[in-house]
């Protein structure tokens, strides 16, 4: 064995034929011609998003009844989004590529943007897909380069919870929630002194998501993490949105906390910032009773976020046409509804919204409603800085510990994420545009 | 076969020739014997081992994201990146202090309970099995499990210091108290390890020398220091550099207890920064730069360490 | 055991400058049979009984303590698996389940097909321990015994594998088995892992620690191989063997990454990646039936443990009869 032979193959090189083993093909062979052949399935690599797995398998065994020639297989992609990326990036690195992945907000941009999925509007077109009957928020989520990466299946956002006992107690009232974070801020004292000096309301830390928490925040106040590929952390607004969060920290109306949803649960806190995909398990196990807001605006105060399906760029096009024709069934009307009922998601298309079944499910359940109608009132797409600039999350998150829990100097802290979101964007961005 | 030497006691100066068999040449024959024995073995290390090593090598002098067939050669951008980053002070610093603490505490507690559970105490066989149960449980529901013990919301030590009247610390805000949570928690995992190695060094030691120095008059304490843990010099040895190894690459209970975080990097290790470089920021060339670094770094120490051991002799 | 993920599961051991005789290490003789002093085989029968009762007491607390140390956070975790979705976390929390939930190992029975990643689990772990035990006992021996070429040299190259991270070696073994055509197979997923250091050095330091005169004498005799190794070098090693056994059979079990890399779907993958089904990405995971699948995964292992451990122990006091 001739260790400096060995070199890692790239995507769509070699198909199975299992040829040329240590010797792989040299790295870098881009652009190439044909796409990788499969065996004739549709290789469905998911996370199984809200313990979908029965769920997601009941799709297929209907779509397998329908085609049988394309059948489709359900693959265990790893536990969380992180995991089911490394493993397509391994996929990418040595071969035998899936024909549909689940991708988050965070990593479609980076596979789209090194051509390691495929553009969709031409399949669209191929397939017979009606793209327009995607909700479109949720559809222009995956729009870079005029053209759209990926669709959207489990799609979340942000919903704000408060124990209801705790509003009433404060004679605040308890059918809605504080229309911006200034109302929000004079409500606060209330709901301390109510519930016994616990804080008003509790956000997760930044290594579970308070970077997405507050960029809704940001926004209200006129904020940016960036604009395009341009980071806006020291914009004046920016730099106030954060200073109000501070400043709410150090004065106990906001808590920031490893497991905030438990935390609230329990009874804790008095609010709560979490994911809609988190209403299913606090309905079940909170020992308070609560409603669900929507964040404080001015709209938008909230940031969509979750997860959409994508196709790998080196299959075949034959294989790539069936993935979209797949996608298409996978999250039609009925499949939506079935499986944005079952885990808390939001339907993504349009006329879901419209059906009696879901018609009947938000009359029984208001509180799913309030993400349903927040999206088209309340959302907008995430800022890049966040999602597309590789490692933008974990780095705002890192930062926004500091000023909450640290308490740092606003400025200093935002200069560096300014600097340091600017460099990696010259660095991993800007000579692939 | 009937015995008729004593094998050597742990902690025994080591007999120093190998017993190889002693003939004038090379026996071919022999040779033959020996690349049978060892190839399969080796191969398996060459292809799987040292190949993606040399590999991850060379792709540490790339840039390359790794959802892109694009690598473009850098040179030394990724070293001299990593040894001018403000974060590397900290994660070095981290790697350091879990280290050291992880290999201090599972080796002074693991020789405490073996020392502990060598006496003659009632209950002492199912309590040897208790201390290696963590040992075999996944990294990843101790981290769960260790949330109900650590949470300063709900969790045990929040409950027992409620009652007396403290505050908990606030383990997953303070990189120093989650620093210290994830050490507790690996050394508590680590330490049945240890443990048994230990057990069964001293199950084997030279009682007759504790004997003599107990009717010398030898208060236990000076005992322990001047007979029983010279004995053990050895494993002591084995353990400081089997347990540096394996600490100095633990990845899932920080990847579930704190993501490596507060702070982005408040409890991020290098092995946790190759991980998080190379599949969460796709920065595979940076990320092949760090293993090579800590690739580098382990193998410095445990020739230190060794060396270190040499001389003692 | 090199491109284990799981880093903690398995203890990856030193390398040793081979460019001069390596001398026994100690901790790799935890268990050989030692011909015992009479004093130790004094103590051995009467303990240490004559300690006074403030020494017996504080011997009982410290006891007592590590009981309650190691067991919290175990009793957790089985009470949990007990455990409704809103009894689990609870303020204060509960140290009993109310109501009892047993229901948490039938949903993980039933969600997972759980059969299929158990017999997974036990093919992968079963042939990994045999190949390895084997080929570590067979390199330890020539290492150990045979004198040939670059015998050092080739010692510290296994004994360098155990430094190299397992998270570096992932993407290229990845890459060379989708080429092969093994992803989804066993083969794929168990000949990567196959390559054994830690073993090999452990059993070398062993065989090393062996007295020399049973193997020259077994050398004057003319034995074969075979019989030196089986009737000789063997008998006096199945403690060390059932030790790095031990260590393997846990290591192999808890494997992840690089199963998970390869193996898509219930037919080949293990355990481990069927119990990650049971986690929510984004919402609240129910932790009762994770804490259920963990329990139910780590049981065979305690099994195999109390198993090998007796014999273990029962092998060094069978070597201390016999001396």
């Amino acid at each position: 064995m001739s260790i400096t032979t060995a070199k890692f193959s790239r995507r769509g090189v070699l198909g199975a034929t299992g040829a040329g083993v240590a010797t792989a093909a040299l790295a870098g062979c881009a652009g190439e011609a044909a796409g990788q052949d499969g065996d004739g399935t549709i290789q469905f690599w998911s996370n199984h998003p809200g313990s979908s797995k029965d769920l997601e398998q009941a799709i297929i065994d209907d779509w397998n009844a329908a085609n049988p020639d394309t059948p489709a297989v359900l693959v265990d992609g790893g536990a969380n989004y992180e995991e089911l990326g490394q493993k397509f990036n391994a996929a990418l690195a040595g071969g035998d590529l899936p024909d549909v992945i689940v991708a988050s907000d965070v990593t479609w941009f980076n596979f789209a943007l090194n051509e390691a999925t495929t553009p969709l509007d031409e399949l669209w077109v191929e397939a017979g897909v009606d793209s327009d009957s995607i909700v479109d928020t949720l559809r222009e989520d995956y729009a870079f380069n005029g053209q759209h990466y990926g669709m959207p299946y489990s799609r979340s956002t942000c919903l704000m919870y408060f124990n209801t006992d705790v509003l009433a107690a404060a004679g605040l009232p308890t059918d809605r929630g504080p229309e911006s974070w200034q109302e929000f801020a004079e409500w606060a004292p209330a709901l301390v002194s109510a519930n016994e000096g616990k804080p008003a309301l509790v956000i997760p830390d930044g290594t579970s998501y308070l970077d997405w928490y507050f960029q809704g925040m940001i926004w209200t106040f006129g904020g940016a993490y960036s604009r395009e590929w341009e980071p806006t952390f020291m914009e004046d607004a920016s730099i106030e949105a954060a200073e109000f969060l501070k400043e709410q920290v150090a004065k106990n109306h906001i808590a920031i906390a490893k497991d905030a949803a438990n935390t609230f649960g329990l009874g804790n806190v008095s609010g709560l910032l979490q994911s809609t995909g988190s209403l299913g398990g606090l309905t079940e196990s909170s020992q308070v009773p609560f409603i669900t807001t929507y964040l404080p605006g001015p709209a938008p105060g909230c940031a969509t976020g979750g997860a959409g399906i994508a196709v790998p760029n080196g299959i075949s096009d034959e294989r790539k046409v069936n993935a979209v024709k797949f996608m298409d069934f996978f999250t039609n009307t009925q499949n939506t509804i079935t499986f944005t009922q079952a885990t808390g998601y939001m339907p993504v298309r349009k006329d879901a919204l419209e059906h009696p079944d879901e018609v009947a499910y938000l009359e029984e359940n208001p509180n799913a409603l309030t993400a349903i109608e927040q999206l088209n009132e309340n959302t907008a797409p995430q800022d890049y800085a966040r999602v597309f600039v590789p490692g933008g999350g974990s780095r705002i998150g890192g930062a926004l510990d500091r000023i909450t829990i640290g308490q740092e100097d606003v400025m200093t802290v935002f200069q560096n994420l300014q600097d340091e979101t600017q460099r990696t964007i010259d660095r991993d961005i800007e000579p692939f545009l | 076969m009937t015995t008729i030497a004593r094998p050597p006691v742990p902690g025994e100066p080591a007999q120093q020739d190998p017993p190889v068999r002693r003939r004038q040449g090379t026996d071919w024959r022999q040779v033959g014997l020996a690349a049978l024995l060892i190839v399969p073995n080796l191969v398996l290390l060459l292809v799987f081992t040292y190949r993606p090593l040399l590999d991850n090598i060379r792709l540490s002098f790339y840039h390359w994201n790794i959802a892109s067939p694009r690598k473009t050669f850098i040179g030394l951008d990724n070293y001299i990146e990593w040894f001018t980053s403000p974060s590397t002070g900290t994660i070095v610093f981290n790697t350091v202090v879990f280290t050291i603490a992880a290999v201090a505490g599972s080796m002074i507690i693991g020789l405490a309970l073996a020392m502990l559970l060598d006496q003659k105490l009632i209950g002492r066989g199912p309590v040897r099995s208790m201390v290696f149960a963590p040992y075999v449980i996944s990294g990843a529901a101790i981290g769960v499990a260790f949330q109900f013990v650590f949470d300063p919301g709900y969790g045990l030590i929040q409950d027992i210091l409620a009652r007396l009247g403290l505050d908990s610390p606030h383990f997953y805000q303070n990189a120093g108290w989650a620093l210290f949570m994830i050490t507790t928690t690996y050394v508590w995992k680590n330490v049945g390890y240890v443990f048994v190695i230990y057990l069964a060094a001293l199950q084997g030691r030279r009682e007759d020398l504790d004997e003599a120095a107990e009717i010398d008059g030898t208060p236990a304490w000076r005992r322990f220091w001047r007979i029983t843990l010279p004995q053990l010099r050895g494993t002591t040895f084995f353990l400081s550099i089997t347990v540096l190894l394996s600490s100095f690459q633990v990845f899932d209970i920080i990847n579930v207890m704190t993501g490596g975080g507060p702070f982005e990097i408040g409890t991020t290790t290098m092995v946790f920064q190759v991980y998080q470089e190379t599949f969460v920021n796709s920065r595979a060339g940076y990320g092949a730069a760090v293993a090579t670094i800590m690739f580098l770094v382990v193998l410095l120490i445990t020739v230190i360490q060794v060396r270190m051991q040499d001389k003692e002799q | 055991m090199t491109t284990s993920v799981d880093t903690q599961v398995v203890p990856p051991t030193a390398p040793r400058d081979a460019g001069e005789a390596l001398p026994p290490v100690p901790g790799t003789q935890i268990d050989e049979a030692p011909q015992l002093t009479a004093a130790q085989r004094r103590r051995r029968g009467r303990g240490v009984d004559q300690s006074s009762p403030v020494v017996k007491i504080a011997g009982y607390i410290a006891l007592a303590i590590t009981v309650a140390v190691i067991m919290v956070p175990l009793y957790f975790i089985v009470i949990t698996s007990l455990k409704t979705r809103p009894d689990i976390y609870s303020d204060p929390i509960t140290w009993w389940p109310n109501p009892f939930n047993p229901q948490n190992y039938s949903y993980v029975m039933t969600t997972l097909e759980f059969d299929l990643y158990l017999r997974n689990s036990v093919i992968i772990t079963g042939i990994l321990t045999v190949v390895k035990v084997t080929l570590g006992v067979l390199s330890a021996y020539a290492f150990a015994f045979i004198k040939f070429p670059l015998r050092n040299f080739l010692f510290v190259l296994v004994i360098a594998a155990l430094m190299v991270p397992n998270q570096i070696t992932i993407i290229s073994n990845y890459s060379l088995i989708a080429q092969l055509g093994w992803r989804n197979t066993f083969i794929g997923i168990i000949v990567p892992l196959a390559g054994v250091a830690f073993g090999t050095f452990l059993m070398r330091n062993h065989f090393l620690s062996l007295p020399k005169e049973i193997m020259e004498a077994a050398e004057m005799d003319g034995s074969s191989f075979f019989r030196t190794l089986f009737k000789v070098v063997l008998p006096m090693s199945w403690p060390t063997v059932i030790a790095f056994t031990l260590i393997t059979v846990v290591g192999e079990w808890n494997e992840y990454l690089w199963p998970f890399l390869v193996a898509d779907t219930s037919a080949t993958a293990p355990l481990p990646i069927g119990l990650t089904l049971l986690q929510d990405v984004e919402g609240l995971t129910n932790w009762g039936p994770v804490m259920a699948g963990t329990v139910l995964a780590t049981l065979p292992m305690l099994v195999i443990f109390l198993i090998l451990q007796k014999r273990m122990i029962k092998g060094l006091t069978a070597g201390a009869v016999k001396g």
